[in-house]
């Protein structure tokens, strides 16, 4: 069953001087458990379709349908309530709370989801365990390093077990050693949990890990290939 | 959860939030302290003029106040006492007879108004005996015996009953006092000099101690010189109920010291029975009837009932009497809410703009939260929350803080002795004891929060107009 499903989206912006096409035509379909990314040159639209995806964002024209919802028919309170239901999402940086803890960072959306304290506790440890950081629930992210804060960012927005996690360029502010270690993490989720991965990237360490490689020019897809 | 996020959000930037919590807390006692100040010299002029000079309510025949005139009695003063006390909210009432007089010593002469009262009653009444100045006599306390009298301060000194004289028992005093020795050895060339009035010491005191001395120690070598021969005499002359003129001396048994100087030069106090064999008034019959009530809050409903019950008099409360006192009270109303307005308007802008800066600083992050699916509802309570925390804080420690210095001042009160003669010619005191009414305080609690809450309203929808999208572009 498909998870995501993008028919001839566009997205044109009007607000600059000339009018600007990011996203030109785009028609995709992601299933369960896959793990892809999203490549292409600057400027070619990656993070504008992913907002698109995520309900960040609306199309100027097509269709998105997450989980059988017509992202356009949702109105934007609504729109609100589905990311927090349907989606994880993992940015470049600022992605936690600086006064909560790691482990409060975890449990923020099942916080949001109103789900009870010792189920939550039990995730949040199970989580902070298979991110690698059972030992650090207490920590502020002041205190992390910035791979270990991406690390907990993964582990939040997949808590509440998603339709399908996006991550805009996750790795952009990583060494290659935390960016492994991060990328390893991803994979062992997408196998344990069955959890699906978009995520954009320009670093091919990444790219190589991924298992499909959609790649943009212009706003268009300009290849698809599965691994 | 999103109180606690708030409360952690507040301590996020200590400096600027001690900053916040220090200027309103600076803010708002400064306000509450400065209202009660005020309201301390308004409440004891209230409390003095109904306690002492006027009562709640004064009835009298409808043309007296004009006319003075000694035959004019109210009449049925068995049913008139019998509605009086049934009203609800009155305590006890009683009646007094008054005569115009003129009041001579060897040396002066001023007018002043007898007023023939029954002391044993009217010391449970009003407090006007405690104000004796201690070893002036006993009036109160069952010396009635023939012509005595009690009287003000004030008149006593215009009459030059009260003499200041520099003797070694003054010496003496001043020794005890806090009046450093090189002060007193100035002094010591007027040892033995009597002085008769204030007036003459003062002007002595200004040529030979220093402008700083003077402004300092004056008022203890007053009080230190202060002296009244126990058992003075006044005569007083007035006409009789048959239109004679009368007289008869009359031992002073007792100087008050009010903060009102026109009170104190004007009444003069004597036993009633000796006042209507004086004049031939028949006793048992009063000029003038007052009654105290249970509390001074009731007093406009219980002076409608009494002037309902007894159309033919003349029914006054204080305020009526003192008309300048009830609209100086009205009007430090209006000021203290001027104050507090003032108040709550440099809270509301001090909470606007920390409140302000904080969100400004937090774009990505409110971005972020609203990106992974914080509603906005959950922001705009977030940012209201931190906001209350500020103002609530900042408003209650600033409460407590006045609280606490009310409660030190109103203990031992603000001396303002330095003014003291221009406040107490209008019968102001110049102790002040501030003193705040536990409901203003109340009030102003909830205003606090009120404010904090209306003036977070911005920021919080300012948070709200942020566009997740473009918040977390930002960070490139
Ligand atoms: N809010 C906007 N207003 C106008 N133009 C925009 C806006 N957002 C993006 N664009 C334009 O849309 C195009 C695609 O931008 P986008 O950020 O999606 O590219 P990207 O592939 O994510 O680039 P990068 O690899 O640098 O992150 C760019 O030409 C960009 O200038
Ligand atoms: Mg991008």
């Amino acid at each position: 069953m498909n998870v995501l499903e993008i028919n001839e989206v566009y997205k044109t912006y009007h607000d600059t001087e000339v009018a600007v096409t990011a996203v030109n035509g785009v028609t995709l379909s992601f299933e369960r458990g896959e793990f892809a990314a999203v490549v292409g040159p600057s400027g070619s639209g990656k993070t504008t379709l992913l907002n698109l995806i995520g309900g960040l964002d609306q199309p100027t024209d097509g269709e998105i349908i997450v989980a059988g919802h017509r992202l356009s028919e949702l109105r934007p309170s609504e729109l609100i309530d589905f990311r927090m239901e349907h989606v994880g999402f993992v940015f470049q940086s600022y992605n936690l709370i600086p006064v909560l803890t790691a482990s409060e960072n975890i449990g923020f959306i099942m916080n949001l989801q109103h789900w009870p304290a010792d189920k939550r506790k039990k995730r949040t440890d199970e989580l902070l365990h298979s991110v690698g950081l059972a030992d650090r629930g207490n920590s502020r992210p002041s205190q992390l390093s910035g791979g270990q804060q991406q690390r907990v960012a993964v582990a939040r927005a997949l808590a509440t077990r998603p339709e399908f996690i996006l991550a805009d360029e996750p790795t952009a502010n990583l060494d290659s050693k935390s960016t492994d270690t991060l990328l390893d993490i991803m994979e062992k989720l997408n196998r344990d949990e069955e959890m699906t991965f978009i995520f954009s990237t320009h670093d091919s360490r990444v790219v190589r890990r991924a298992r499909r490689i959609i790649t943009l020019e212009d706003g268009r897809v300009v290849s698809d290939e599965r691994r | 959860m999103i109180i606690e996020i708030a409360w952690k959000n507040v301590w996020r930037n200590k400096v600027r939030s001690l900053i916040v919590i220090a200027a309103m807390t600076i803010g708002v006692f400064a306000g509450v302290f400065s209202i009660a100040v005020m309201n301390s010299s308004v409440v004891q002029r209230i409390d003095s003029a109904v306690n002492e000079e006027l009562s709640h309510i004064q009835i009298n025949n409808k043309d007296f106040r004009s006319s003075n005139d000694i035959n004019d009695f109210i009449p049925d003063l068995d049913t008139l006492f019998e509605k009086i006390l049934t009203t609800e909210g009155v305590e006890d009432a009683t009646g007094r007879i008054i005569v115009q007089a003129m009041a001579s010593t060897a040396r002066k002469s001023t007018g002043v108004m007898l007023v023939g009262i029954d002391p044993e009653k009217e010391r449970h009444i009003f407090t006007l005996g405690e104000k004796v100045i201690p070893g002036t006599g006993g009036f109160f306390q069952g010396e009635t015996k023939y012509n005595t009298a009690y009287i003000g301060e004030k008149l006593a000194k215009e009459l030059n009953i009260v003499r200041y004289m520099m003797d070694d028992e003054a010496f003496n005093k001043m020794s005890e006092s806090d009046i450093p020795q090189e002060v007193i050895l100035k002094l010591e060339q007027f040892r033995g000099v009597r002085f008769v009035s204030e007036k003459k010491l003062k002007a002595e005191l200004r040529n030979v101690l220093s402008h700083k001395e003077f402004r300092q120690y004056s008022g203890q070598v007053f009080s230190s010189a202060w002296s009244y021969r126990e058992g003075s005499r006044i005569v007083f002359t007035f006409v009789d109920c048959e239109g004679n003129q009368t007289g008869a001396t009359f031992r002073i048994t007792g100087i008050f010291r009010t903060n009102n100087d026109m009170f104190e030069t004007s009444s003069v106090f004597v036993p009633y029975d000796e006042l209507c064999s004086l004049t031939g008034i028949e006793p048992g019959n009063y000029h003038r009837i007052i009654a105290r009530l249970t509390d001074n809050d009731i007093t406009d409903r219980v002076t409608r009932e009494v002037r309902a019950a007894l159309p033919s008099l003349e029914v006054l409360n204080w305020k009526e009497i003192s008309p300048d006192l009830a609209m100086l009270a009205d009007f430090m109303q209006q000021i203290y809410a001027l104050f507090m307005i003032i108040i709550l308007a440099a809270l509301a802008f001090g909470i606007v703009n920390t409140m302000l800066m904080a969100v400004l600083e937090r774009t990505r992050e409110i971005g972020m939260l609203a990106a992974i699916g914080m509603n906005r509802k959950k922001i705009f309570a977030m940012i209201m929350t931190e906001s209350v925390f500020l103002s609530v804080i900042g408003g209650i420690s600033g409460m407590i803080v006045g609280m606490v210095i009310i409660a030190v001042t109103s203990r031992n009160g603000i001396n303002l002795v330095n003014y003291s003669e221009g406040m107490e010619a209008i019968g102001y005191s110049v102790n002040l004891f501030p003193v705040i009414d536990p409901l203003f305080f109340t009030i102003t609690a909830c205003l606090i929060i009120l404010t904090g809450i209306i003036s977070s309203v911005y920021p919080a929808r300012k948070a709200l107009k942020l566009n997740p999208v473009e918040a977390l572009r930002g960070e490139k």
